[in-house]
């Protein structure tokens, strides 16, 4: 991808000058002349739409582009065509305009800016590329005879789908509340969950070719300036042509890219990040997609649900503790199956040896295929059930669970207790709150398994050795991931495995060396 | 190798440095290398009198340290002895290290081999060890430390809970009379415990790390006085379940209390396997660390700013070191061998070594 990207940017560089000659013109102030260049340059498009009129009583010419389906033709209508045909006499005479335009184009250009366009949003440019880029994003070009700057007015304005809650992200108790895929309506939403003075939103552009907005918020006093700084860095740092979504900003701005393990958490629900936001961390949005980015991202956070804030302490401190026995065993259970199965079978309680020799005597395949097996085939189920349509997803579950594991069982390919094994590994990791950990602990599951299966108990403890090892260097952004139980904080560790009642938590994460640590100023 | 501004450790990582390192392969033989010595169940009053020595060596040590903040041992013992001797006794005391991790990783496979993997060769139980634990040395102190963040409660959670569970066989009077042959043989085992606090010397090459120095003697107190308390504990509860004639007659005795007793009903009938993990977990503790100190000490002997390369070099000559002794016996010798040297050699270089800055301040000054 790296070798893909650069000679990419090769072809770039080696295109670009051939486009500087005609697109870095400035206009003329000659309409006519002016519109045969634009023309050439993006007429061919069927959605350019160009249309000519007169400025008030007066002979001026001018022109209006816009992109038919982008614009809001009202606002073309009423505030633009209207303002300057009809709109303008009552402000001057003719006698005045015609004065005016003879003379100072530039208080021309005032009188449009100021006086006669009632649009908000206004942008003066000088050059063709610029008219391009402005009228194929969906602004509105109006180009004036006699002036040699043109105005861009208004912004896209696209259909939305309503605010709803977020499938991948379902909570039992909770705002019922989900980003869009518009920016505008996303920044909206957290401005209104947040309604804090100091919530900061900052604008960046990402993608060479196809651009798109990239917008990082964080709560000016909470979150460390250092933080802030080297988000900024990290987005300035890339190049790429476009950006389909933000699953590639992630990408682009993480740690370590070998890692299995998330060093950015993504979400779709607002509370969520304001959550984030009032611990010190910071949030990027991008244009078109829904899902939100939140960084640093710590190890307890992505065993966090929102909603264990939203209930009451003794039950989320209960839920959580299962949470963390149920990754525990979706990544441990098949590989501990593996090594007692193979090499220790003495460990094993008594009773249970018995059955299991009963059960395995007429499989034949050793442990760890019969788990390979399983295991592959519970995967193939899932992303199987990824694709189809709701109803028969749900239906194939439920089918592949019971019926081929007692089909398999049958004809020995498995034993019974491998099908328990897989199945409450498989619902163990249903519970993890957010997705990407459960992608990181399958993998790992099957690396797990391997060890045991070549060095058995030791193999185990070799893996996680390897794991803690791993993990114990990771970082994002600067913060531990292992935070708070390495560099040890207690005082975030009433928020880690337990969750502490909201009294005791008056201060922000330790981990994050906010200045400003205290809640409840 | 100037001290890299970003790797500090703050003081609870220095006590776990100090608790992780010295609770190394010693425990599992502890009771029964003392009760050898001592002949009475009194070994453990010989724990706590040696541990209290240890601690005084240790805040010897400090006081040392406090003298050059910025170097570790390595270095300071150049300024204060002259470049070679310096030198020559840095090289003693790396390949003192290296003997020690690779006795530490030998004693790991020969357990690991005779209790879970009794086909596998050593060879292949002592590579994967010792590949994983260079993927973390790499990381430099502050992965070290954060590792043994996560290790030390768990090994000390479980540790403890295997020992309590034990309460069922354990009989006060295998511990009874108290000091009936008086204190002497409570002092003829004395050397034998301090073997067992082997480690508290890694001060001398942490200090320069410490982002807190002002803390570093109650930080020495606290990484001693959790091993002590551990060890008493064990002591007492396998001299007390075996009583003296039946610990000196068991080769890994922790091991058999654990296995001796059963609580039906639970889900592992024997924990002598979660015993086995954790401590296997616990050598590994132990291998880092004496493993970056070596490496450290390199590099420091020669002046280079990375240790990087030097751990590399190293991996190979552990792997080599560990192989030497043929069978157990060979193993234990080796570890009564680094035992002595360590407590004889450290004990005498941090009160010669103190001295002789005593003696150069003094001269300074009157200059």
């Amino acid at each position: 991808m790296k070798r893909w990207r650069s000679k990419f940017n090769q072809e770039q560089e080696q295109n670009t000058p051939n486009h500087t000659t005609s697109s870095d013109k400035n206009l003329s102030g000659n309409l006519t002349y002016d519109l045969q260049v634009i023309k050439k340059e993006i007429g061919h498009n069927s959605d350019v739409k160009f249309r000519e009129f007169q400025l008030g009583e007066t002979t001026v010419q001018v022109a209006v582009i816009f992109i038919d389906g982008l614009c809001d033709i009202e606002l073309i209508q009423t505030h633009i065509m209207g303002g300057l045909m009809l709109g303008l006499t009552s402000l001057a005479t003719k006698q005045q305009l015609e004065d005016d335009i003879e003379r100072q184009s530039e208080r021309l250009s005032k009188y449009i800016k100021n006086q006669s366009l009632s649009v908000c949003t206004l942008k003066e440019v000088h050059t063709i590329e610029e008219i391009k880029m402005g009228t194929l994003f969906g602004s509105i070009c109006l180009l004036v005879d006699g002036l040699s700057e043109c105005f861009l007015l208004g912004e896209a304005s696209t259909k939305s789908r309503g605010i709803d809650e977020p499938d991948s992200e379902a909570l039992v108790r909770g705002p019922r509340v989900g980003f869009v895929e518009n920016l505008c309506d996303n920044t909206a939403l957290l401005r209104r969950s947040g309604r804090n003075q100091n919530l900061s939103i900052l604008g960046f552009e990402v993608g060479e070719v196809s651009k798109k907005e990239l917008v990082i918020a964080y709560i000016q006093g909470i979150a460390e300036p250092q933080l802030i700084e080297e988000v900024k860095k990290r987005i300035k740092r890339i190049k790429i042509d476009a950006v389909p979504d933000s699953g590639y900003i992630e990408q682009l701005i993480e740690d370590n890219y070998l890692s299995p393990f998330p060093q950015v958490q993504s979400t779709e629900r607002p509370d969520r990040v304001m959550s984030a936001l009032m611990e010190g961390r910071v949030a990027l949005i991008l244009d078109g997609s829904p899902f939100a980015l939140i960084v640093p991202v710590t190890f307890q956070m992505l065993l966090q649900s929102p909603e264990d804030y939203y209930e009451r302490w003794i039950a989320a401190t209960l839920i959580r503790m299962l949470r963390f026995v149920a990754s525990f065993i979706s990544l441990f259970a098949p590989s501990l199956y593996i090594a007692f199965i193979s090499f220790h079978q003495g460990l094993i309680p008594t009773k249970l040896v018995f059955h299991i020799a009963v059960t395995r005597g007429g499989v034949p395949f050793p442990p760890l295929i019969e788990a390979l097996i399983m295991e592959v085939s519970i995967e193939v189920l899932r992303e199987a059930g990824l694709r189809l349509p709701k109803p028969i997803g749900q239906s194939l579950g439920i089918v592949g669970g019971l019926i081929i594991g007692e089909a398999a069982v049958e004809a020995g390919i498995v034993s019974s207790i491998m099908v328990i094994v897989v199945a409450v590994t498989a619902i163990s990791s249903f519970t993890l709150p957010q997705y990407n950990v459960g992608i990181a602990l399958r993998m790992l599951r099957f690396i797990s398994m391997l060890f045991a299966s070549v060095f058995g108990l030791y193999g185990v403890v070799l893996f996680s050795l390897l794991l803690c090892s791993h993990v114990v260097k990771l970082k994002s952004f600067g913060v531990p991931y292992l935070s708070p139980s390495a560099p040890f904080r207690f005082a975030d560790w009433k928020d880690f495995i337990i969750r502490g009642p909201l009294f005791l938590m008056k201060r922000r994460p330790k981990t994050l060396q906010s200045k400003n640590s205290v809640r409840e100023k | 190798m100037n001290s890299n501004p970003v790797d500090r450790i703050s003081t609870y990582q220095v006590i776990m440095f100090l608790a992780n390192f010295i609770l190394g392969a010693g425990i599992l033989t502890l009771p029964r290398t003392l009760t050898e010595k001592v002949g009475t169940p009194d070994a453990w009053i010989g724990i706590i009198m040696s541990g209290l020595f240890i601690i005084l060596i240790a805040l010897l040590i400090v006081r040392l340290c406090k003298k050059f903040p910025n170097e570790s041992f390595y270095q300071f013992s150049q300024k204060l002895v002259g470049k070679w001797l310096g030198i020559i006794i840095s090289m003693v005391i790396i390949i003192y290290y290296i003997c020690l991790s690779a006795f530490e990783v030998r004693s790991m496979a020969e357990t690991t081999m005779l209790y879970l993997l009794q086909g596998t060769p050593t060879w292949a139980v002592m590579m994967p060890f010792l590949w994983i634990g260079l993927y973390l040395v790499i990381g430099g102190i502050n992965s070290i430390a954060r590792m043994l963040e996560i290790i030390f409660p768990i090994t000390v959670l479980c540790f403890l809970l295997v020992i309590f569970l034990g309460i069922g066989i354990f009989e006060i009077d295998n511990l009874r009379p108290v000091l009936g042959m008086g204190i002497k043989p409570v002092i003829k085992g004395l050397t034998t415990t301090s073997l067992s606090f082997a480690g508290f010397e890694i001060m001398l090459v942490i200090y320069m790390f410490m982002k807190e120095k002002k803390n570093a003697s109650k930080a020495a107190i606290f990484g001693i006085g959790i091993p002590l308390v551990f060890y008493t504990i064990t002591v007492i509860s396998v001299v007390g379940s075996f009583s003296v004639t039946g610990v000196v007659s068991q080769t890994w005795p922790v091991l058999t209390f654990v296995r001796s007793y059963e609580i039906t009903g639970l889900f592992f009938e024997r924990f002598d396997s979660i015993l086995l993990v954790i401590w296997i977990m616990q050598i590994f503790a132990t291998f880092i660390v004496s493993f970056f100190a070596a490496a450290i000490g390199m590099a420091q002997i020669f002046n280079k700013k990375s240790f990087h390369p030097f751990l590399f070099a190293i991996i190979p000559i552990i792997y080599l070191v560990a192989m030497i002794p043929e069978d157990i016996n060979g193993v234990f010798k080796m570890g009564d061998l680094l035992g002595n040297f360590s407590f004889y050699t450290f004990g005498a270089l941090t009160i010669f070594l103190l001295f002789v800055s005593f003696v150069k301040e003094k001269v300074n000054g009157k200059m």
